[in-house]
């Protein structure tokens, strides 16, 4: 009895899509939690970034590994309808780049590293005591 | 060909271009938080970008040098290496970068408590 074309289970072609798919929506999850901490543009950036990667790794990547989307291919011969292939191509361009560009920005502005060192100040004085009795 | 389609295939270098330098971005933002505020998570973060931005270099160069006068100069050994590695090279890299940014995260919230 067969079962056509699918792996073995526990084969590295069985587990690379589910080893995908964990990953990606671990990274989404993380994001969203490390986006509350913050706000403004470094939670946009963070989260966006975190959503185009999400779909990458847990749809995208998976579809190819798993033979559903066809690989662009240089030659420029396809099985199936070139032109699917290659709008998948350009989808998947897209989207893996520019999720890696927005969510480096992201965590980028998170880790602060555009801003300018602040200036160097006096150390502050100490605070006054809270319960001071006073005779 | 739609132009836009045309552009974004026929200027595979931009897009690929992009994505490196986001990665270079996310590898300096965790070395930053390592170094900054003594986060673990950061350097399993920026070892994790290092591992993807080498293996995605290897992607976009291999057209361009891997040729067949190259596998055999470099041998079986050599062959066996540059098929395995950058793959494997992409699911570490993945792994790091998210196992350090899940400690990152925790790092942060057992800090604000």
């Amino acid at each position: 009895m067969s079962f056509g074309n699918i792996p073995p289970l526990g084969s590295i072609a069985a587990v690379r899509p589910v080893y995908l798919i964990v990953m990606g929506v671990f990274l989404m999850v993380i994001a969203w939690r490390l986006a509350k901490t913050t706000e403004g543009w470094t939670a946009r950036l963070l989260v966006a970034g975190a959503l185009l990667l999400g779909f990458g790794y847990t749809i995208l990547i998976p579809m190819y590994e798993a033979g559903r989307i066809e690989p662009f291919s240089r030659t420029g011969h396809y099985h199936g309808s070139p032109a699917t292939a290659l709008a998948w191509h350009a989808v998947k361009l897209v989207i893996m780049n520019s999720g890696w560009l927005l969510f480096g920005f992201g965590l980028a502005l998170h880790a602060k590293i555009f801003t300018s060192p602040t200036p160097r100040r006096n150390p502050a004085l100490p605070p006054a005591a809270t319960h001071e009795f006073i005779t | 060909m739609n132009l836009l389609l045309e552009v974004a295939i026929k200027n595979g270098a931009l897009f690929d271009a992009i994505g490196v330098i986001g990665l270079g971005l996310f590898g300096v933002a965790a070395v930053r938080l390592s170094k900054r505020y003594q986060s673990w998570g950061g350097t399993m973060m920026a070892a994790g970008a290092i591992a993807l931005i080498v293996a995605r270099l290897f992607f976009i160069l291999a057209p361009h040098f891997v040729n067949f006068n190259f596998l055999a100069a470099i041998g079986p050994v050599g062959n066996f290496v540059i098929e395995l590695l950058p793959p494997l090279l992409l699911t570490f890299g993945l792994a790091g970068i998210v196992w350090g940014l899940w400690g990152h995260e925790r790092w942060l919230s057992e800090e604000s408590r």
